[in-house]
């Protein structure tokens, strides 16, 4: 049995865990006043705040429970916002406006403990429950928005980092990269030229990681960068690294903060951007993660992501359940290595995306709640390492170039249930994306959009839970949960995620989901304004500001790129050579990596390894 | 009605977005259109060479991830460097492909780029009129070019129910290999890793490959194995996809006479791949082939299954596959001792195919390419 069966075993446990103390709740007297004392104890210390209005709120509201069965339901099934399991969210305030002024109550010292053992006898958790504390005051959070960006060379995407951020107190950039440098091709290569700088940044050495994030901080306390890539991961991160110590010094490499995506799971099961067989590209990843969550405590090393899944046509179920499983997948890997869970599992971060089906209601909640089950109860994982991160994304494939306009509001009910969801940080699309890369004009909006939802409505910003736990969310919690429990019973049965994806399972059943939708939309089942109804038959097109990469531009990036490679023509041979030995001799390769980069190119750097561990072989 | 159309459909270099072009195959071959499939992040010069060995009528490239009009000009362009201007391109983008775009394309030499919003029967209805074969075609003197153009008036003949010719297998030059086995067991890519071996260690060597995907007469069929054939995709690598059209067995009705061509066409080594096969299958009769390879996947069920499989009697080397499987001890020793039965001189290769250089698909390699070659006059350049 794979880890993935244990999981299943410990959310099933863990439910007739929560069934157990609300029994107890009802018939151990000594039990029901512990947790009657400490719902007390909470809503007494909740602050209170005024809205702009003068409409006096709590911070976080409760349900209007006093029985206490049900407030053990409460308590140990969901979680209040930043508790175990993490259903109504993983911190404790979230989106909320700092506090101001405080009506009453006050924050404690330390925040409130969840029960740790499913096994503990009633009266030992109510001990604990009783010896909870109020939760302490949150830090002052980042805002949640963050865009994607990334267009032509380094210097052009640098600008508009700059324009993005502008007015921003956290800097948080999230980077796309060309064709090229996600297949790990260089762009002298034969065949790409044409492909320089589209659909995202152009990246072939470390030079051009430099100018990419010219005048930012990088070891900032308020800097973050997110790098959207994969296949080559492990040698953009090297790049990335050895740019940060071009320009700040040694020092601040455990200081770097962001993330990358580096999930080779998804991509052979969704995106197809790998370069290397799986179990190669697996591993190389590993390497990476073993030495920047030993060297990096600050970054996140992999971005366990849904959104490509669910771009690629899986259902929100089918999203959730393999994106879960190649997260428990990739700690089972990790543990067998040798890398402490307190180590890695706390660097884990998660990426979903958000459309319009009714699962998205919940999805994010019972993923978190799912996650949390699975990290403490299968892996040991303390409470840093049960939170799951979350990075949201609008579903792009939810817009239509139809009557493209509408795509704003498709946007808008996207990110309501984002945040309903209590997502970490979150991307709104531009309306303009089925046309090309976004736009300033449109990319403002969708920016704005955030910021209309959290600041300016009153939504968010003044209370936790807000909208969580209604009947009807409850209803989509329930169903969803038993669906990714099914989805993760049939992987097991397969022989866990590596066996699963080799088959192919994974991507028959999103290609099977795709060709549904498709036909639902030809079929009117699946209704889409202004393409199967309401259509007023003249398309309008934006006006597209094309941010095509010029000739010229592309080449320059290729004169660029060979003049390094000239400079360098003798030191990357002995690096290469060295990279080989290590891998050849299978040992961690990213200490390796980071002197390769300095002067070699992404492309010779995988054609090396390739010739090494071979190509990957599509899977149709 | 044998299906008379024939496309190759792909996603261009360093584009993994196969969402829309796996839907739209499925469409195409729901109308009747056979498909050969060569997969995403593909060159231009693998598109070019595919569509002229399969002998298509039309090229239709998906492209979502920019630098359309180049890639499509560019397909255009060595279409016509290799003498293969008959053979139109069309497409797709979804919205990233303008209006604009789409003009300057056209002007290119593009036949069409369709829009969001075509639905799928508009798409295979225009594939359907506009790509039907016919017309004389001109004689050509490139060589990939006239044998494709000849392989095609075989499957043609075929299909109309006349044999082509009669295969005469003392004219052969080649050393002919058939790859057989069940569903799943991994013979296309061991069958790519065997060329990468040719292409690496014997710098002469020509090859072609006959390989066979699953139809029911007058219906389309997917050919999808160029897509997983990521080394086979080389200037001496000569491959053509075939559907079975209804025939049972694991071959074409037309596979005798293309083989027959191809083995004395130039090639060192033709090898066959037989769609996956049932217990019953005895895919190569009548001394088709020189050298048969069963490629078997540890995962055959219970040891009395080896009994009902045939082909264990007859083939020359048996592959075990997957053999980092769980059962892949058991099924070796196994096999080892049902082969004992048959008295014969059969090998038994252990592989892990998906493994960049592993050492059983050498041993396989080895094999190959040190047995003689029983009836053909067939010369190794490269021994």
């Amino acid at each position: 049995m794979s880890k993935l069966g244990a999981v299943v075993e410990a959310v099933e446990k863990h439910g007739l865990f929560v069934l157990e103390q609300v029994k107890g709740a009802r018939s151990d007297e000594k039990f029901a006043h512990a947790v009657t004392e400490r719902w007390n104890k909470i809503k007494a210390e909740t602050p209170i705040a005024k809205a702009p209005t003068g409409l006096p709120l709590p911070r976080f509201a409760l349900p209007e429970i006093d029985e206490p069965g049900e407030i053990a339901r409460y308590l140990f099934g969901e979680g209040l916002p930043g508790e175990f399991p993490y259903l109504n969210g993983a911190y404790r305030e979230m989106y909320l406006e700092p506090l101001r002024e405080i009506e009453t109550g006050s924050y404690g010292v330390r925040a409130g403990r969840a029960a740790k053992s499913p096994n503990g006898s009633s009266e030992a958790v109510a001990a604990r429950v009783s010896r909870a504390k109020a939760p302490e005051r949150p830090p002052l959070q980042e805002e949640p928005t963050r865009l994607f960006s990334g267009l032509m060379l380094a210097e052009d995407t640098n600008k508009r980092f700059h324009f993005l951020s502008a007015h921003q107190r956290s800097k948080r950039l999230s980077t796309a990269f060309d064709g090229p440098t996600l297949y790990g091709i260089d762009s002298d290569a034969d065949g790409v030229f044409g492909k320089i700088g589209e659909g995202g940044v152009a990246v072939d050495t470390v030079e051009d990681m430099v100018r990419l994030y010219d005048g930012f901080e990088l070891g900032a306390p308020n800097f973050s960068a997110s790098m959207t890539i994969s296949g080559p991961a492990p040698i953009i991160m090297a790049m990335y690294i050895a740019a940060a110590k071009r320009r700040f010094g040694p020092k601040v490499v455990p200081n770097l903060r962001g993330t990358i995506q580096a999930d080779i799971f998804k991509e052979v099961q969704a995106q197809n951007e790998t370069i290397f067989p799986t179990e190669a590209s697996l591993r190389f990843l590993c390497d990476m993660i073993e030495w920047t969550t030993a060297n990096m405590p600050r970054w996140y090393p992999v971005s366990i992501s849904g959104y490509h899944i669910g771009e690629a046509g899986a259902t929100p179920v089918q999203q959730a359940a393999y994106t879960l499983s190649n997260g428990f997948a990739y700690a089972e890997m990790l543990t067998a290595r040798g890398v402490p869970v307190a180590q890695f599992a706390p660097r884990l971060s998660f990426f979903l995306d958000c459309g319009l089906d009714v699962e998205y209601i919940a999805l994010a909640r019972v993923s978190r709640k799912i996650w949390a089950i699975g990290m403490r109860d299968v892996f040991g994982a303390n409470a840093r390492g049960q939170m799951f991160k979350l990075h949201t994304q609008t579903s792009g494939r939810s817009l239509i170039a139809a009557e493209f306009k509408n795509n704003l509001t498709r946007t808008a009910a996207e990110l309501m249930l984002a945040y309903m969801n209590g997502t970490n940080s979150c991307h709104s699309n531009s309306a303009d994306e089925p046309f090309t890369t976004p736009s300033e004009e449109w990319i403002r909006l969708a920016a704005h959009g955030q910021a209309i939802l959290l600041e300016e409505s009153g939504i968010f910003k003044h209370t936790m839970n807000m909208l969580s736990g209604s009947p009807g969310m409850k209803a989509v919690e329930r169903a969803v949960e038993k669906a990714i429990l099914d989805e993760f019973r049939e992987i097991e049965s397969l022989g866990g995620v590596l066996a699963a994806v080799e088959n192919r399972y994974q991507r028959s059943q999103i290609q099977n989901a795709a060709h549904r939708y498709e036909q639902q939309i030809y079929d009117g089942t699946r209704p889409i304004v202004g393409l199967n109804r309401y259509r007023n038959g003249a398309d309008e097109m934006p006006e597209i500001e094309l941010a095509r990469t010029p000739r010229a531009k592309q080449k320059l990036q290729v004169e660029r790129l060979k003049k390094f490679k000239k400079k360098n023509a003798e030191k990357s041979k002995r690096a290469l050579d060295k990279l080989a030995t290590v891998v050849e001799r299978g040992e961690n390769c990213f200490p390796a990596l980071l002197e390769a980069v300095e002067v070699c190119s992404l492309g010779q750097i995988t054609g090396r390894l390739q010739e090494i561990v071979g190509r990957f072989r599509p899977m149709v | 009605m044998p299906s008379s159309i024939r496309i190759l459909t792909a996603v261009p270099i360093c584009d993994g977005h196969d969402s829309a072009i796996n839907t739209i195959n499925l469409e195409f071959i729901r109308h009747g259109i056979e498909v050969v499939y060569l997969g995403f992040h593909r060159y231009v010069g693998d598109i070019v060479r595919a569509a002229i060995q399969e002998d298509v009528t039309a090229i239709g490239i998906s492209s979502y991830n920019g630098g359309h009009i180049e890639f499509f000009a560019d397909v255009v362009r060595q279409l016509k460097k290799k003498g293969a201007d008959n053979i139109a391109v069309f497409g797709g983008g979804g919205g990233t492909i303008t209006h604009d775009d789409a003009r300057e394309m056209k002007r290119k030499g593009v036949d069409q780029i369709f829009f969001a919003g075509t639905s799928l029967t508009e798409m295979a209805d225009y594939v359907r009129r506009q790509y039907a074969k016919g017309g004389k075609r001109r004689a050509s003197s490139k060589p990939d070019l006239a044998l494709a153009r000849k392989l095609s008036e075989i499957e043609d003949a075929a299909a109309k129910g006349r044999k082509h010719r009669t295969p005469n297998t003392e004219c052969r030059t080649s050393k002919v290999i058939g790859f057989t086995g069940p569903g799943g067991a991994g013979k296309t890519t061991l069958i790519d890793e065997i060329v990468l071996r040719f292409l690496q260690r014997k710098p002469k060597t020509r090859i072609a490959i006959l390989s066979h995907d699953p139809s029911v007469i007058g219906e389309g069929a997917l050919l999808g194995d160029r897509a997983m054939m990521i080394n086979s995709q080389d200037d001496r690598v000569f491959m053509r996809s075939m559907a079975t059209r209804g025939q049972a067995g694991g071959l074409s009705p037309a596979t005798e006479s293309c083989l027959a061509l191809l083995a004395r066409s130039g090639f060192d080594y033709v090898i066959i791949e037989t769609v996956g096969t049932g217990q019953e299958a005895l895919p190569f009769r009548n001394n088709l082939v020189d050298q048969t390879v069963l490629v078997m996947n540890p995962d055959y069920g219970a040891r009395l299954q080896l009994q009902k499989i045939v082909m264990l009697d007859v083939a020359d080397i048996v592959v075990v596959n997957k053999t980092d499987l769980e059962r892949a001890k058991a099924a070796l020793s196994e096999i080892e001792q049902r082969l004992t039965q048959n008295k014969r001189k059969q090998q038994v290769v252990a592989t892990v195919a998906k493994r960049h250089r592993d050492p059983g698909v050498d041993e396989l390699f080895e094999l190959i390419t040190k047995a003689p070659s029983s009836r053909a006059k067939s010369r190794d350049p490269d021994a």
